[in-house]
């Protein structure tokens, strides 16, 4: 590869060296010399539709749109001069005539909205044209995100977001001229939408109010939040979070762009569901008297706890533990006599596989092609989704899926094939498309360990061995379950069907630590004859922050700490340790879930 | 500050209140004890404060609220004839703000709306005395009607932003707005 060009040039009258290829904005940003920007955003491809980053080249008649004018060797660039403001200054009029952007009512006001610092900066006290005031919708259709027409400057930021970043393209602009308007999916609404996956990047980088989440709207200025940067815990990815709070409550939650897995992108899990869902908190220690769960001291409960297990023989008793636990729990759980955490179906043998591929991510992002075995990242992990998406649609990247149950992903990939029925005729196909790769990957989720998923994986690696040339594929290991390789890595027991887990050896008590699970950790309750055999246990302690079906059978509920409140590491998919940071105090009377094993233990 | 120019005539104020909440006016009243300072330099003639209701010739023009009927619009072009100086303040006057949210609507609705169909209207009623103003098809900014001196904006506009403009003009200098003065919300 040849290194690119170094050109100088002069930016207001200061010498600024780049390379050939670099935008003049790009070059300005670099030598700190501010040039006012609207549809620019630094992650994604530029447009050059806002013209508020014109600038003057000297010798050029015209003035050009910097984010999207490469930089030339030599050249004189003037960004600050009395015409290019009177433009801008223009430009903002212009955009504030167009729709209804009333301040006092919106969203985004006191100083969040970039259209509204750009006048500050501008100095626009009044327009000089007449207001259009045209009749917009407004689409509060969507359960987290909401899109006011009438705040929409056109800047395409959410549009080549959706394309750039999360790989749907669901928004796009419609019609001509003055009747241009965002749309989700042809004409349809956020509520109705088939590939919008409500992943909000679209929102995050909204300029004005016009994309906003419905959750956040109207609770503080986000100027004068505290941000706190935490991990996502809502699945084995670990996307980076800024947590905006402002007195001790979460005001919104966007991406973290200095996340070396997620770069910025969230899924709707990490987005939304953990702050913008109404879940019941247990707020304080219950414990079952007559029959009846009722508040109790964190001292009654825990001397509950202790007394119960004090009565059963080391043999009768067990903890079956969260797979969110972080890493720091580990060496208290090995404290127990039998211990276990819980896992998908088959996740278990992917935990022993012992593959571990750093920089998965970026393995993801280079891949030229992807294989798809066992894994379903759009339904569990939506990041990697996200870049499968962008590296298929947007590098050419070719994508081969092997999976029982479908996805929006199919509908990208060369070759989708339902596992079960598979011919020679296929494979010399499967073959054809591998032929060439130079860069590929193979990620393979739980149901890549099921009989139909190790054949078709060693029909894969004969394929490539056949090849003779080439790489062998990148093997990423996918798992469901937040922190489950790290946990089964230190010596906990993935126990994947909880029933056979405890008639093991009958129980007489049992702790089950849910932590913060949506589902309080019900859904272990789903599974045949585990209600039976729970109900059957003398003391069943609860660890959990919601409540639910499994709480409410407990002899004993201890308050946990939600995934905002968690204080120390986890470890991702891709093997990289990641630090969960607290960002509030623990509601209520909840605890760490190490700090409550721990008081158990005394 | 040097605002002691007791040997000169007082400057001349009238304020008019169109359609708009009065916040603006309520905000200027919010100037407390810069009030008293105030009113040995400026004399306030017809307003919404000192309910005088002709409006005299003056030297200093201020307008809060848009232009919502014909009896907004004949006041405005009646101070804006007997001022030298005209202040739109706030974002009524300028942009059109919350009344102008009707312009959205076909006039009739909005009309049948505020006096028929509101919850707690028992029989609704819509007037027609010729008393009452007829409303404006569209809500609109001052300043698409008459020339405008100088701009306010905020909803409402502080009192220090108040204050900062009346005592540049009463010293002779057009305020300058930039990112650390200027407010729309």
């Amino acid at each position: 590869m040849i290194a690119p060009k170094k050109i100088t040039l002069t930016i207001d009258g200061r010498r600024c060296t780049g390379q050939e290829g670099q935008t003049i904005l790009q070059i300005a940003q670099a030598h700190d010399i501010h040039i006012p920007t609207l549809c620019y955003l630094k992650h994604l491809s530029p447009w050059g539709g806002c013209r508020m980053c014109i600038v003057e080249i000297v010798g050029s008649p015209k003035v050009v749109p910097a984010c999207s004018t490469p930089a030339m060797d030599g050249k004189q660039v003037v960004t600050n001069s009395e015409s290019l403001h009177k433009l801008r200054r223009s430009t903002l009029e212009l955009l504030f005539s167009e729709r209804n952007h009333i301040c006092p009512f919106c969203v985004m006001n006191n100083g969040d909205c970039e259209l509204q610092q750009q006048g500050y900066r501008h100095g626009i006290d009044a327009i000089r044209f007449p207001y259009l005031y045209p009749a917009l919708p407004v689409d509060l259709s969507g359960k987290y995100i909401a899109l006011d027409q009438n705040r929409c400057i056109l800047c395409t930021r959410c549009v080549r977001t959706c394309e750039e970043m999360e790989g749907t393209h669901s928004l796009d602009i419609a019609n001509r001229g003055a009747k241009n308007h965002v749309v989700v999916d042809l004409g349809a609404t956020f509520g109705t939408s088939d590939s919008c996956t409500s992943c909000g990047a679209c929102v995050a980088a909204c300029p004005t109010g016009a994309l906003f989440d419905k959750a956040a709207a109207f609770r503080g200025k986000l100027g004068t939040c505290r941000i706190v940067r935490t991990t996502c815990t809502e699945c084995p990815v670990g996307c980076g979070l800024l947590v905006y709070t402002k007195e001790n409550r979460i005001v919104e939650v966007f991406g973290d762009f200095d996340s070396p897995v997620s770069e910025g992108h969230l899924c709707v899990r990490g987005r939304y569901e953990t702050w913008a869902e109404p879940r019941r908190r247990i707020l304080q220690p219950l414990l079952r008297r007559h029959g009846k769960l009722e508040p109790a001291t964190w001292d009654e409960a825990l001397q509950a706890v202790r007394q119960a297990a004090q009565k059963a023989k080391p043999v009768q008793k067990a903890v079956l533990v969260s797979p969110r636990l972080n890493n720091e729990t580990v060496a208290t759980l090995k404290k127990f006599e039998r211990v276990g955490v819980f896992v998908a179906q088959n996740e278990a043998a992917l935990c022993a596989e012992g593959d571990r591929c750093p920089d998965s991510m970026a393995k993801l992002h280079d891949a030229d092609t992807i294989i798809l075995l066992g894994a379903r990242p759009s339904h569990a992990q939506g990041v990697v989704a996200a870049k499968i998406r962008t590296t298929v649609r947007r590098q050419g990247a070719k994508l081969l899926i092997f999976h029982t149950r479908k996805s929006d992903l199919d509908q990208y990939a060369d070759i989708c094939a339902n596992v079960v029925s598979l011919e020679h005729k296929f494979w010399d196909r499967v073959a054809e498309v591998l032929q060439d790769a130079k860069r590929p990957v193979l990620v393979y989720g739980p149901e890549a360990m099921t009989p139909i998923g190790v054949a078709v994986l060693e029909r894969l690696i004969k394929i490539f061995e056949a090849k003779n040339a080439g790489p062998a594929p990148a093997l990423i290991p996918l798992p469901t379950s937040t922190n489950s390789l790290k946990l089964a890595a230190g010596g906990i027991e993935p126990v994947e069907e909880v029933g056979p887990w405890l008639d093991l050896k009958p129980l007489k008590f049992l702790h089950i630590v849910a932590s913060d699970e949506p589902d309080g950790g019900a859904r272990l309750l789903d599974e045949r004859y585990v209600r039976a055999l729970v109900e059957e246990i003398d003391c069943v302690v609860v660890q959990a922050a919601y409540q639910s079906r499994l709480t409410d059978l407990a002899q004993v509920v201890l308050p946990a700490a939600i995934w905002c409140e968690k204080q120390g590491t986890i470890t991702n998919f891709e093997w990289r340790e990641l630090p969960l940071q607290a960002v509030l105090p623990p509601r209520g009377e909840a605890r760490q879930d190490r700090e409550i094993l721990e008081a158990v233990l005394k | 500050m040097k605002m002691n120019m007791s040997d000169k005539p007082k400057v001349k104020v009238a304020t008019v209140w169109l359609g708009g909440c009065s916040g603006c006016h309520m905000s200027f009243l919010d100037l407390d004890e810069r009030l008293v300072e105030l009113v040995k330099l400026v004399d306030i003639t017809a307003s919404p404060i000192t309910d005088v209701k002709e409006i005299p010739n003056v030297d200093v023009g201020i307008v809060e609220g848009a232009v919502c009927n014909e009896e907004n619009e004949h006041v405005l072009r009646t101070l804006r004839a007997r001022c030298k100086v005209l202040i739109a303040l706030g974002d009524c006057a300028i942009t059109g703000n919350i009344p102008a949210l009707r312009n959205q609507f076909d006039l009739d609705d909005v009309v049948a709306r505020g006096f028929v169909e509101t919850e707690s209207t028992q029989i609704g009623e819509i007037p027609s005395d010729s008393v009452v103003p007829t409303l404006l098809k569209k809500v609109r900014p001052i300043q698409e009607f008459v020339k405008v001196d100088v701009h306010i904006p905020g909803c409402p506009p502080d009192a220090d932003t108040i204050w900062y403009v009346l005592t540049e003009l009463l010293a002779g200098r057009m305020p300058q707005w930039n990112e650390k003065n200027l407010r729309y919300d």
